[in-house]
């Protein structure tokens, strides 16, 4: 029986897709403080306005993230939504949770909160929409000493980082994700639960430039496996696809269901090569690789024919946002290739993490992404900053502005200057 | 750090107390001692959030800090975190 009439809503019902409002009908029959969310948002609908109030001070001691406080500012009228908190839950590397673990977090949610899930969030974590402030405590024990798990970021903190599922399960992953997603994870756990920065700031790590974690889109640091030097080339496998052999589908059979004609490689590769660095001769495939961008469309296409290059390793990117002040900006590519080592705790990519951090820090405003930071000050002083020479493919097209600064030690001989003597003559 | 810690701990709490609006950002402590580092200054407000001298305020999106007798939480308590 409903205990609030939603005509509005009850118009989501109605089309061919899945509906939250059917879901949350549902989830009513047992956990009825879900009619109010219904009966809040269908108010809100009326209104054109939230009635959600957010933040606050809920939290459980010793951490500054992992709960988002919402409050309702009509609490009066729908009381099962007086407090509905968010729950962050950090999640495994690369998303494995066994049956038993999903069943107990399933329990423990039901528990405690209003059994309404959202896996995952945009950050990765497992989010546990809708508690009360009393509930906490108990949740966030059973959590840590039950289930062996731990809260994720939010707030200006680092957030829980995240990875694709890499070497586990697929072939073309150029490092080990998880390894370092786990290893940083641990080694700031810090910053991933206190704030530290202007903003939030997250780590992404993708196993190749297939970027199935979106970390160029949406992570301040983004890790995208790559290779320096060649890829590699079964000639009899490429010729094998442009003769159609059944067991050579193009793009691992991903498209079979359609009927796209027989193989053409010079319009479905070539063609779409970004930097038109393949050809044929006779029926060899070559490809000049110093030309190549790693993108990975050909190997996408022909993966039984093309592999990654054997010499491993990561591009650094940063920078990357969602669109909430000034606009989706996706990261910039900062280092070209760095190697991901286990060996020495991935000391090389620590030292890149930190001294963006200290200039960040020190440099960006409250409320502003290292993205936006980046762009304040340009491309030429953080790179200066991050002691990282220009190259070529941090340029992205040739310049139009016919102006030059050059740095006194950029020129042979310097220069002498006397600012005093310059501003008798040209007042500031 | 040119302060000592219990000088930057002092220096920070002041602030905390005396700024217009109850809740600051880290930032905003840099300039109790701008010879510190931000990563020091943030290690000195976190160990002040341990000690019940501060308390975290967040939005959701942002975390601010905030002296826990100039913050009442949504349900009409004093903060106590």
């Amino acid at each position: 029986m409903a205990k609030h009439e939603t005509p509005l809503l009850d118009e989501l019902e109605k089309g061919p897709w899945p509906s939250f409002v059917t879901d949350l009908k549902r989830q009513a029959e047992t956990k009825p403080e879900c009619w109010d969310i219904l009966g809040q948002l269908e108010l809100s609908y009326k209104d054109r306005i939230t009635h959600w109030k957010h933040g606050g001070i809920v939290g459980v001691f010793g951490y500054g993230g992992g709960i988002v406080g919402r409050y309702s500012d009509v609490p009066a009228q729908f009381p099962g939504v007086e407090h509905f908190h968010t729950v962050r839950v950090a999640q495994p590397s690369g998303l494995y949770y066994t049956t038993e673990n999903l069943r107990a977090l399933m329990d423990l949610w039901e528990k405690y909160g209003s059994g309404v899930t959202n896996l995952h969030g945009s950050t990765g974590d497992m989010i546990f929409l809708g508690t009360r402030t009393e509930n906490l405590e108990p949740l966030f024990w059973d959590l840590t000493h039950d289930l062996g798990q731990d809260l994720g970021g939010s707030g200006s903190n680092l957030r829980t980082p995240a990875c694709c599922l890499g070497e586990s399960r697929c072939e073309w992953s150029c490092y080990d994700t998880q390894e370092i997603c786990n290893h940083l994870t641990q080694h700031y756990q810090d910053e991933i639960h206190r704030p530290a920065f202007p903003y939030k700031f997250k780590f992404k790590f993708s196993g190749c430039a297939n970027d199935c974690v979106a970390a160029v889109a949406r992570s301040d640091f983004s890790v995208v496996g790559t290779w320096k030097d060649q890829i590699q080339i079964d000639q009899a496998a490429v010729k094998a696809y442009l003769n159609g052999d059944e067991g050579y589908p193009v793009n691992g059979g991903a498209h079979k269901g359609g009927d796209w004609g027989p193989f053409d490689i010079q319009k479905e590769v070539f063609d779409l090569c970004p930097t038109q660095c393949m050809w044929m001769e006779g029926d060899e495939l070559k490809i000049d690789d110093a030309e190549c961008t790693r993108c990975m469309h050909c190997i996408n296409v022909m993966p039984r024919a093309l592999r990654p290059g054997k010499e491993k390793g990561a591009s650094i990117l940063m920078g990357a946002k969602a669109p909430i002040l000034d606009g989706a900006q996706f990261s910039t590519l900062v280092i070209p290739f760095i190697e991901i080592n286990k060996e020495n705790d991935f000391e090389e990519v620590i030292d890149v993490i930190e001294k963006v951090w200290d200039w960040w820090m020190e440099v960006g405003k409250n409320r502003e992404r290292v993205g936006e930071t980046m762009q304040r000050v340009g491309l030429p002083t953080f790179l200066s900053v991050m002691e990282i020479e220009p190259l070529p493919q941090h340029v992205r097209e040739p310049r139009s502005n016919p102006y030059v600064f050059w740095k006194e030690e950029e020129v042979p001989g310097g220069w002498d200057r006397d600012v005093k003597e310059f501003r008798k003559r040209h007042a500031a | 750090m040119a302060l000592s810690l219990e000088e930057l701990e002092a220096a920070i709490i002041e602030k905390a107390t005396k700024s217009p609006k109850p809740q600051l950002y880290v930032k905003d402590f840099y300039k109790c001692d701008p010879d510190a580092k931000p990563r020091q200054i943030k290690n000195v407000a976190n160990d002040l959030v341990k000690k019940g001298e501060l308390m975290f305020w967040s939005s959701g999106s942002t975390t601010m800090y905030a002296r826990p007798d100039r913050i009442k939480d949504e349900e009409g308590a004093e903060g106590i975190n």
